[in-house]
């Protein structure tokens, strides 16, 4: 099924993208850090992606940059006009507004329209465990209840691209498991996911395939396990230091 | 396909803010009207009582003014920081930046109308009658409704680069304040002065408004026409400010 749907053409791709940010260090004075520097990869329709690399790696950015909120300083980005969304839970919460309320303003920052998320309240409230308490303020709420009820309305989309930041479940044992499911279910669709983390087996397990960024740039890209495994390799041993990549000093602003 | 979600979007969380501001306090949305009556009886004890300033209608003069100017500054107070404040929103999703100046807008826009009733029905309270003239007031509103889309998100567009604007913002509207005749009629002005006096619109909507308002005339177009293209030039550089750098404010970490 794969080898198909990379035949068609893809509906991101990154030529030696960068992306750079000012940093202040003084009145007049900035100094530019390149946060991406060299990332080329694409995405195509319906495949599972992986995204590895350490802490400061450049992951998030590269994140914003499929999901069109920013845009590279250099290199191409080309896009079908599929839409990304960022899986963010609890995005504009007002801790005075009802769980309802809250469910409807994080529904639309999200890309639902207002009779979508109205129609789907009724599964939004079984799935969250809140019954009654949804018309309470979500101020009164429990962490545990905040992010039940966060994670419900993010349950609710279908964007054409999923992009998904160390987020599969959350909340207690038991709803961490059933939220997990769900998500997981989700992957089984025709639909396109691009998935961040730090948890090497699930990568393993979801993805079909994996890019490897290290200091901005693709390290390395293909089938998971390869690339896993080339990975850990430089992960572990102290001994196998990394080529540093020669700091910038030029960028536009 | 988008643009529909927009709107619910700026509706929706016009909404969501005027209610988590109302449960914020005891007494909630009573302090929209509290909240500019006190400001006026500062005012009027500092200028009538202290200082005896003023002619006998002063009071009238002075309300008209300070609500029509309050509106004014507290939107463009407002707009300055929509952008900073939704920081961590705008880099998790994508929004058209423009939308978080609208939504603080409509908002003073709506608690301007509730301020605006009350100071009607204080008005005929101290025995002003309703004119005639009064049918151009939907006009002065969306004139200076104009004004304060253009300034608030000329401001909005700006301040994510300088936040010093800020600052500068405060002293400047403090001085505009005292500049657009919030405080005295225009006819203390000196005739040869009130040229530059109205080069000011905020000067000239004042001024179009105790007119209208207070002495049944009807206000005087070509000022007006003044007004009109000052705010559609601050909005066109706002919107252009706002769509060329829509995904660069998401990056701005200084703010």
């Amino acid at each position: 099924m794969n080898a198909n749907l990379m035949c068609s053409s893809p509906i991101r791709s990154l030529h030696n993208v960068g992306v750079c940010y000012q940093r202040r260090s003084g009145l007049f004075r900035q100094s530019p850090f390149w946060a991406l520097n060299d990332v080329s990869f694409d995405l195509f329709r319906g495949e599972v992606l992986g995204i590895i690399g350490r802490n400061g790696a450049g992951k998030t950015t590269l994140l914003q940059l499929l999901a069109d909120i920013i845009k590279p300083d250099r290199g191409v980005l080309q896009t079908n006009g599929a839409q990304a969304t960022l899986l963010s839970l609890q995005i504009g919460f007002i801790p005075n507004l009802s769980g309802r309320e809250n469910a409807i303003m994080s529904g639309l920052l999200l890309g639902l329209r207002r009779s979508t998320i109205q129609s789907r309240m009724k599964d939004i409230i079984a799935f969250s465990e809140l019954e009654e308490f949804i018309d309470q303020p979500i101020r009164q709420y429990s962490t545990g209840m905040r992010a039940r009820l966060g994670f419900s309305v993010a349950l609710q989309l279908n964007p054409d691209i999923f992009l998904i930041d160390e987020v599969m479940g959350v909340g207690d044992a038991n709803f961490k498991k059933k939220s997990s499911e769900a998500m997981l279910e989700k992957f089984h669709s025709d639909r396109t996911f691009v998935l961040v983390s730090h948890d090497l087996s699930m990568i393993r397990r979801l993805c079909s395939r994996v890019v490897w960024i290290e200091h901005g740039a693709t390290r390395d890209e293909g089938n998971p396990e390869a690339v896993i495994r080339a990975y850990q390799a430089c992960l572990i041993p102290p001994s196998n230091p990394l080529p540093r990549i020669p700091k910038e000093t030029t960028g536009k602003p | 396909m988008h643009k529909a979600r927009y709107f619910e979007l700026v509706f929706y969380k016009t909404y969501a803010d005027l209610r988590a501001e109302a449960a914020r306090t005891y007494i909630s949305f009573l302090w929209w009207i509290l909240d500019p009556l006190i400001n006026m009886v500062v005012f009027y004890f500092v200028f009538k009582v202290i200082l005896n300033h003023g002619t006998e209608n002063f009071v009238s003069v002075l309300l008209v003014g300070l609500v029509f100017w309050k509106w004014f500054t507290n939107s463009i107070q407002h707009a300055l920081n929509s952008i900073p404040i939704h920081l961590g929103l705008i880099q998790q999703i994508y929004l058209p930046k423009l939308l978080l100046p609208l939504i603080t807008i409509l908002t003073d826009f709506i608690k301007f109308m509730v301020v605006f009733s009350v100071l009607i029905l204080l008005l005929l309270l101290i025995g002003i009658t309703p004119s005639v003239a009064w049918i151009s007031l939907p006009v002065l509103f969306a004139l200076q409704l104009l004004l304060v889309t253009g300034g608030g998100c000329l401001v909005a567009a700006i301040n994510p680069f300088f936040p010093d604007l800020r600052i500068l913002t405060e002293h400047g509207l403090t001085l505009l304040m005292f500049l657009s005749g919030v405080f005295f009629d225009v006819s203390v002005v000196p005739e040869p002065y009130r040229v530059f006096f109205f080069v000011n619109p905020m000067a000239v909507m004042i001024d179009a408004f105790r007119l209208v308002i207070l002495e049944n005339r009807l206000p005087n177009w070509f000022a007006l026409g003044y007004v009109f293209v000052f705010g559609a030039i601050i909005l066109a550089v706002a919107l252009t400010m706002l769509a060329r750098f829509d995904r660069v404010y998401p990056r701005l970490t200084l703010a």
